[in-house]
């Protein structure tokens, strides 16, 4: 088997998504920095996985070589049982289309078409009749309270509503990955309350999300935290849970002195 | 599928005005080019088109001996389908106001207008029952005749024993026969009575008779073998119809065949133009589209679409715009020269061929296809964006040139500075962009050229070798014919020769005019080597050069009547009249040899005088005995090329207009981000502004003088070229004033400046620079079609 089953980690058959020594390299200015080096991380079926780590460390650029975005230059992703590094760009694409989707800090709707497009557009893309496209289009503007907005050009929503309609948009073919990149990275307070409350809405309903963020409170809502440091993992735990006590009287009682 | 169609449609609809824009382009490339091709079949042989308007004859037969006898039986001959037979008599034409007779048949036509060559009325109306002494005058025939509706004339018969007065009600094209006075008789169509009274008893009238075979192929003599048995043709019995003579479409076609090359070269010339104009203004504006799209095909491809898809997809769209253009344009072209439009100057035949459908279709196929290679590269090369642009909007690459370093050192404004780094540094589409104006500007300013080079045909007509303006023939006039042109000009006695080649294979004109030296030389204008100053010097034109392969100053020898003259070539002359098949010397050459001149005059007129009102003082003092001509001048003719050249230049300022509004919306796609970081730096909203500006404005200018810089070199030596190859010799071009370049470039740039300060103004409008800080490098709304 692969040094995954030496280093106890979940075994293949449950990981969806699993990489061994992942390097991923630039060329700037004739000399070659690595982003990425020697990377092993997985993501199990419905976890809630999140990246951190200062800037510069190569978050952003494992995200994009995990969802096809960019050529790994050496090592193996394997994404739901199956060796993807070694994809061409369309046979990328293709996979996309089914099995990961993404959000991005700057919401990176289409200009041209309206809400209702963006979000219709994965499941036409994917195969489905516009029927099917559309009703599923209502059902998610429905779940993220955007049903208003279907016919308005994303340039006239605020920054958070441009987002929920990206969750939309990455869910819109029930993907077996969400890949987010700093979600709420351009979004006041309240609409990143409102953006983490639907992904964890999203997460318990069993969806698999790997989330790169620098807000440690965003990071702690996922299930564990991947810190990353010059391109390498430095720490991979999960998050602990820590029952909180269920007030009683007696608290109440307490403080009243 | 599903996917591509979606984006597909959504994409036209947010960018409807660059889609309009795309369509119009094509279909104005379209139509030129149908219009020009038309318009160069039409110039060169205006026969196929009449012919076919006119539904015209398969075979014009001639018959004589025709009262009492019947026609019908004709129907019955093999390879007959269908004819029409109309009396006709010869007879002489004398005008109002002239004493020139001119040879004529009046043809007796019914109300109705016939089914087989069917004259095309294009002034005035056909026969009508209320006037009965109306006539209907064939349009050459008229031209050269001078008469108009409304002008009244006298026909007189063969003997002179009966006289008509007529009225002219109408004039119309005809193709069952040449033009005149290269084709003679002179065809007036007149209602039955008038035939009858010309010639009551009969004896010279004719019938004429249009066939409609049952095949075009069928060769004429066997007609007119059939004709003959049927009517046991015998030359002593006098009892049959004589088949007199006949006419088949080609001999008609030969003769209205066109000498007038130029016109078809410089229209060709035109149609260079949209093939050479086409692809670079489609390729500039579908270039533009993929370019300001290229963060969302970035997503598109992080959403799943596949390179190969993302390719085929921009080829599709823009081909389907390509098509509806095509489209549009062939449509377009069909409105502009259908006939409820095109109306020809009173008199004249209709200047347009027709253009069978396979030609349209292939003009049409050839722009879309245009269209699709044009397309090909940008969309090729959208096929190899990464996706990860759609993430990272990576700043437009370029670094602070040396040029601009230096330009700040020496304190040039900052806007200036800052505002020309693109056209400095980002070498490729800075160049496309230039490439785009110049190339409409070199075309606009060879256009233009064409234009001032016809209307230095009608105001200095000496300058093309027109020095004469009328030719003069005594007529009827017994007096002293120069003393008379005395008041008008000054004469020089001229006779012209229709002389065949040596080689047997054409023909040329040799001109006797004036004396070879003295005061009774004629002021020939040779644009190159010298006038002839001796008896057996001559001065030839292009076409006559090019025809004997001689250059100025070779020898040659030539066959005036029975005479071998032979003579040096002093000079080239330009010769509009005769296609440069012209060889003048002075009369005096001839004298020499024995061969009297025929008496006519050539006059040159007195400064001021125009050659209308000199003819009309001319034929007022020798009461209307003097035969008096104008020379005839090209600019006429040449005037649809006018129209073509005005049609040319709103086209390609179209087309100049696409490439800069996609040039300028790009650059400001580029730097709307930096509004806010300038802002910042301490440079004023006015300053900014010019910034977004400066580099486009910088690029017009480059591109808009290059292009005319180029355009008046190349101007005259193309429309020398063209003299050159149709005859008429080179040096007829005549170059701009420094007042209409001037012009045209000032309306160039202040259309492009105020287009691109317009774009930059809703911009700042619609952007809030310190919003462009927190976010990043991003497209806005699309900025031309935003409502």
């Amino acid at each position: 088997m692969s040094r995954s089953a030496l280093k106890g980690l979940p075994s293949d058959s449950k990981a969806l998504l699993h990489t061994v020594g992942l390097v991923k390299m630039y060329q700037a200015d004739g000399v070659s920095v690595e982003a990425v080096r020697g990377v092993d991380i997985d993501v199990g079926i419905g976890e809630f996985v999140a990246i951190m780590g200062p800037s510069g460390s190569g978050k952003s650029t494992l995200l994009h070589v995990l969802g096809g975005l960019e050529k790994a230059s050496r090592g193996e992703i394997w994404l739901r049982g199956q060796r993807v590094d070694k994809l061409s760009t369309a046979a990328w694409a293709l996979l996309r289309r089914r099995h990961v989707g993404f959000m991005f800090q700057f919401f990176n709707l289409l200009s041209n078409m309206t809400v209702a497009d963006n979000v219709e557009l994965p499941a036409l893309l994917a195969g489905a009749s516009p029927k099917q496209a559309r009703k599923r289009r209502e059902e998610l503007l429905a779940e993220l309270g955007l049903s208003d907005k279907a016919s308005a050009a994303p340039a006239r929503l605020s920054g958070g509503e441009q987002q929920r309609v990206a969750l939309a948009r990455a869910l819109a073919n029930e993907p077996s990955l969400l890949l987010a990149d700093e979600p709420t990275g351009n979004l006041d307070s309240s609409n990143t309350r409102d953006v983490l409350r639907l992904l964890q809405r999203t997460h318990a309903s069993g969806q698999a999300i790997l989330l790169v963020t620098h807000d440690a409170r965003v990071a702690s809502m996922a299930d564990r935290v991947i810190n990353l440091f010059d391109g390498m993992v430095a720490d991979d735990a999960p998050m602990l849970r820590i029952p909180r006590p269920v007030p009683s009287v007696r608290d109440v009682l307490e403080l009243h002195g | 599928m599903r996917g591509t169609l979606r984006w597909t449609r959504a994409d036209l609809r947010a960018r409807r005005g660059q889609a309009l824009l795309t369509i119009a382009v094509v279909a104005g490339v379209v139509a030129a080019l149908v219009l020009s091709t038309m318009l160069l079949e039409g110039a060169v042989n205006p026969w196929k088109g009449l012919f076919a308007r006119t539904r015209g004859a398969d075979l014009v037969v001639y018959l004589s001996n025709a009262p009492g006898k019947e026609t019908s039986e004709l129907g019955t001959l093999r390879y007959v389908r269908t004819l029409d037979a109309y009396p006709a008599a010869p007879a002489t034409l004398e005008q109002a106001r002239g004493s020139v007779k001119s040879p004529v048949q009046l043809t007796a036509m019914p109300l109705t207008l016939p089914s087989i060559s069917t004259p095309l009325v294009v002034s005035g109306t056909w026969l009508r029952k209320s006037a009965a002494s109306g006539v209907v005058v064939e349009a050459s025939f008229a031209a050269a005749t001078h008469l108009r509706v409304g002008s009244l004339l006298k026909v007189e018969n063969l003997d002179g024993t009966a006289q008509v007065g007529l009225t002219v009600i109408g004039i119309a094209d005809t193709t069952d026969q040449g033009f005149y006075p290269q084709w003679t008789p002179g065809l007036i169509w007149a209602q039955a009575p008038v035939i009858t009274k010309i010639e009551p008893k009969g004896g010279a009238q004719e019938e004429v008779v249009d066939f409609r075979l049952t095949s075009p192929t069928i060769a004429p003599t066997v007609i007119v073998d059939e004709i003959d048995n049927l009517y046991n043709f015998s030359p002593d019995s006098g009892n049959g119809l004589v088949v007199q003579r006949f006419y088949t479409p080609q001999q008609v076609e030969n003769s209205m065949a066109s000498n007038d090359r130029l016109i078809g070269l410089l229209l060709g010339l035109f149609g260079v133009i949209a093939l050479v104009a086409a692809p670079c203004a489609i390729a500039n504006v579908t270039a533009g589209r993929v370019l300001m799209q290229r963060q969302d095909i970035a997503m598109l491809k992080a959403l799943g679409f596949t390179p190969g898809q993302v390719v085929r997809m921009l080829l599709a769209e823009q081909t389907g715009l390509g098509i509806a253009g095509a489209l549009c344009g062939v449509v377009l072209a069909r409105v502009m020269t259908s006939p409820e439009f095109v109306r020809p100057p009173d008199g004249t035949s209709v200047g347009l061929g027709t253009l069978p459908g396979s030609w349209v279709a292939l003009i049409a196929v050839g722009t879309v296809a245009t269209v699709a290679i044009a397309t090909a590269i940008p969309a090729w090369w959208a096929g190899l964006v990464s996706p990860v642009a759609a993430v990272q909007a990576s700043p437009p690459r370029g670094h602070l040139s040396r040029i601009a370093r230096l330009g700040l050192l020496v304190h040039l404004p900052a806007a200036l500075v800052l505002g020309a780094r693109d056209s400095l540094t980002r070498r490729l589409p800075a160049l496309l962009t230039v490439f785009g104006l110049a190339i409409p500007m070199v075309m606009i300013t060879i256009a233009l050229s064409c234009w001032s080079t016809i209307d230095g045909f009608s105001q200095d007509p000496a300058r093309i070798g027109l020095v004469s303006a009328l030719t003069v023939t005594p007529g009827s006039y017994t007096g002293s014919v120069p003393q008379l042109i005395r008041n008008v000009g000054t004469a020089y006695a001229s006779s012209e020769y229709d002389t065949t080649l040596p080689s047997g294979s054409g023909t040329f004109t040799a001109l006797a005019i004036g004396s070879s030296s003295g005061p009774r030389r004629f002021p020939f204008q040779v644009v190159s080597g010298q006038p002839y100053s001796r008896r057996g010097e001559a001065v030839a034109g292009q076409g006559f050069l090019d025809l004997m392969h001689l250059s100025v100053g070779g020898y040659t020898q030539v066959q005036i009547g029975s005479l071998l003259i032979t003579v040096h070539i002093t000079g080239r002359i330009l010769d509009p009249d005769n296609n440069g098949d012209v060889l003048a010397f002075g009369q005096d050459t001839l004298q020499d040899q024995g061969v009297s001149p025929v008496p006519g005059y050539s006059v040159i007129l007195k400064r001021g005088e125009s050659p209308a009102a000199a003819q009309a003082e001319l034929l007022r003092l020798s009461n209307n005995d003097l035969d008096v001509t104008l020379v005839p001048n090209p600019a006429s003719s040449l005037g649809i090329v006018r129209v073509v050249v005005a049609v040319s230049v709103v086209i390609l300022a179209v087309i100049g207009l696409a490439s800069l509004l996609t040039a300028t919306a790009i650059g400001l796609r580029d730097h709307r981000h930096e509004t806010g970081v300038l802002a910042a730096m301490g440079l004023t909203p006015r300053q900014v502004m010019a910034t977004l500006v400066v580099n486009t404005t910088i690029l017009t200018f480059i591109g808009v003088s290059s292009g005319t810089v180029v355009g008046l070199v190349l101007a005259p030596r193309l429309i020398n070229l063209q003299g050159q190859a149709s005859g008429l010799g080179s040096g007829i071009a005549v170059g701009l004033s420094v007042v209409t370049v001037i012009s045209v470039l000032f309306v160039a740039l202040g259309i492009a400046t105020a287009a691109a300060l317009g774009m930059a103004r809703r911009t700042m409008l619609m952007s809030d620079p310190a919003a462009q800080l927190r976010s990043p490098a991003r497209p806005g709304p699309n900025i031309i079609t935003t409502r």
